[in-house]
């Protein structure tokens, strides 16, 4: 059981990322009607696009605004607070495990949750309901281009969808050019300090160490965001730190740190912490960033 | 308890805090490891040996030590096998006034305050409850109050932890399972203070425990003032928790089992009994923590789950033998 819809989540991964990137050389059907979302279910088809949206995921709400849709939205979680128009949007409480009866309240026509396993019931109550529903993971850049285009297609808006997907592939095309042939650093990337969490080979943060020209030290850890041991950190000697401006604080200041040769070395660098919520229409640009950071001068 | 008992618990002691030092993820050998010492070692060992590991290793063996003074003397003082700051909600107390004081920012020396005022509350609070209920000469009324208000301590902050972003409640689920992993020669010091206060009271109150041990009355009779007695066992106690708390989280089950190795040691006198009790918790909760640290590379286990890994058999064989 497990298996079949297992693999049948993973086909349908593929089929999308099959389309995003023949996307260019394919003419462009309505996708909504017929389609499935990233639970594997499939996605009712509605007369009209939708006027009254819930977007609780801050990723998938960014990426609304990126194509254009976002004064349709009438719910967002919490933790939605990119592009600034958001926070006049009203806060629904948490993306995980939601309010389903402070979502019900706004009357939406189509509500977009994140396909974490945590947002099944949430998913199955709001389409007894009768309320259009749609999950998305999206985790990595690849996710970023299905999903734009899958949030085109139900907004009706197929083209602002393209147009915001070429160019961001062409902004990370231009980054991964610059650095291809320059020496990658090994970067440590610190999410969280107690307990340690880095960035993980399964977060896209990863994907934008790679596309900015370093190499991640945890790349080899299957999850997002895994907590690691410090001594375990020593024992991997990266040649970057990559923390927030607060983190970076705390280390120089904290007699331990000295153990890593990059923070005796001064190589701890402040990335953009608006950056790490999720691959939104803004990957580009903070591929760019990083990629400052890491190779000055390389773009 | 003789003489040759207690060198083998100063000796199963210090040979965990000597392989607590020279071993963890970052392989180094014996020799690198003195020279991290002396400070003569590259600037890596120098640090992991002197900024890591020897804090690490002196907060576990004071986390264990005021954990076993602290569940000796409780034992003792309720003449109950079973008592322990974790399962008497004292520690959960404790974490209730961190954790509060974490959330409105106090600065990092009044959290400890803070969760003394917590685990005196969660003292009172079980101790009105078992009153209450009548029950408060039976062990198993008092341990009941205690586990209720633990899990009344674990509501209050999962209500706190509301609304937090997710990795800040990664982080507090992480501290309440209990780790050293942050240890710094700041928290060995101030903890320091804690149980040296907790233990000599501890210790100087040893003989009434002794009395106290025979029943109220015996004690009362032999001059022992019971409620003051049993009121400062208390306090101490939960100075000793908050102080351990506030270090290294929760840790539990170190206070069951180490008084009952004591008294299996031969200890019989509660001076003894409290002694090899700090001694066996220090040395036991050092290995604990290298368990916590080197079993699951590249994360890390909580030093809770160890020992309650640890300690839930023997909790279990002794409930057998109490009812």
């Amino acid at each position: 059981m497990f298996f079949a819809s297992h693999t049948g989540r993973v086909a349908i991964a593929l089929s999308w990322s099959a389309l995003a990137l023949l996307g260019a050389c394919r003419t462009d059907a309505p996708r909504a009607a017929g389609a499935h979302d990233d639970f594997g279910d499939a996605i009712a088809s509605a007369p009209t696009p939708p006027h009254r949206i819930v977007s609780l995921n801050p990723t998938t709400t960014e990426l609304l605004y990126a194509i254009g849709a976002g004064d349709r939205l009438v719910g967002r979680t919490t933790w939605d607070l990119y592009p600034s128009q958001v926070r006049d949007v009203p806060d629904l409480g948490p993306g995980l495990r939601p309010n389903v009866e402070a979502v019900i309240a706004t009357r939406p026509d189509l509500v977009i949750l994140y396909a974490s396993d945590d947002n099944r019931d949430a998913a199955r109550r709001l389409r007894a309901a009768g309320i259009r529903t749609v999950a998305y993971r999206v985790d990595r850049i690849v996710d970023f281009a299905r999903v734009t285009q899958a949030l085109g297609a139900l907004t009706g808006d197929t083209v602002a969808a393209r147009v915001t997907v070429d160019t961001v592939q062409r902004t990370l095309a231009r980054v991964r050019a610059a650095t291809a042939t320059l020496q990658h650093p090994a970067a440590f990337w610190i999410l969280w300090e107690n307990p340690l969490l880095a960035v993980g080979g399964g977060s896209f943060l990863n994907e934008l160490l790679t596309a900015a020209g370093a190499r991640n030290v945890y790349d080899s850890l299957p999850g997002p965001s895994p907590a690691v041991s410090f001594e375990d950190l020593v024992r991997r000697d990266p040649d970057v730190v990559l923390a927030s401006p607060e983190s970076r604080r705390h280390m120089l200041a904290d007699p331990r740190w000295q153990a890593l040769r990059a923070v005796r070395d001064g190589r701890v660098l402040v990335f953009d912490t608006t950056i790490v919520n999720g691959p939104s229409a803004r990957v580009g640009a903070s591929a760019v960033s990083l990629a400052r950071l890491l190779h000055p001068g390389s773009i | 308890m003789r003489l040759s008992r207690w060198a083998l618990i100063v000796v199963v002691l210090l040979v965990a805090a000597v392989v607590g030092v020279a071993y963890g993820t970052l392989r180094l050998t014996p020799l690198e490891v003195l020279h991290g010492a002396l400070g003569t070692g590259s600037a890596t060992q120098v640090v992991v040996v002197r900024q890591l590991r020897l804090p690490r290793v002196l907060l576990a063996a004071l986390v264990g030590a005021g954990l076993g003074a602290s569940g000796a003397a409780l034992q003792g003082a309720t003449r109950n096998g079973l008592a322990e700051p974790y399962l008497l909600g004292v520690s959960g107390g404790a974490a209730v006034g961190a954790v509060i004081a974490v959330a409105l920012h106090a600065p990092a020396a009044v959290v400890p305050l803070a969760g003394l005022v917590g685990a005196l509350a969660a003292v009172a609070l079980s101790l009105v409850v078992a009153r209450a209920s009548g029950g408060q000469g039976d062990a198993r009324v008092v341990l009941m109050a205690g586990v209720v208000v633990g899990a009344f301590a674990n509501a209050a902050i999962m209500v706190a932890l509301a609304g937090v972003d997710a990795n800040a409640v990664r982080g507090a689920l992480w501290w309440m399972m209990g780790s050293a992993a942050d240890a710094t020669w700041g928290q060995v010091r101030a903890l320091a203070v804690y149980v040296a206060i907790g233990v000599g009271a501890l210790l100087a109150l040893a003989r009434a425990i002794d009395l106290l041990a025979l029943g109220e009355d015996a004690a009362a009779g032999m001059g022992v003032d019971v409620a003051r007695v049993t009121l400062a066992v208390y306090v101490a106690g939960a100075l000793l928790a908050a102080g351990t708390v506030a270090a290294a989280g929760l840790v539990g089950f170190v206070g069951l089992l180490v008084p009952h190795l004591a008294r299996m040691a031969g200890a019989r006198t509660h001076r003894s009994i409290i002694g090899a009790a700090a001694l066996g918790g220090a040395a036991l909760t050092v290995l604990a923590d290298l368990v916590a640290r080197v079993a699951h590379p590249p994360a890390e286990l909580p030093l809770g789950a160890v020992t309650a890994i640890l300690g839930v058999p023997f909790f279990l064989s002794r409930l057998r033998r109490l009812t």
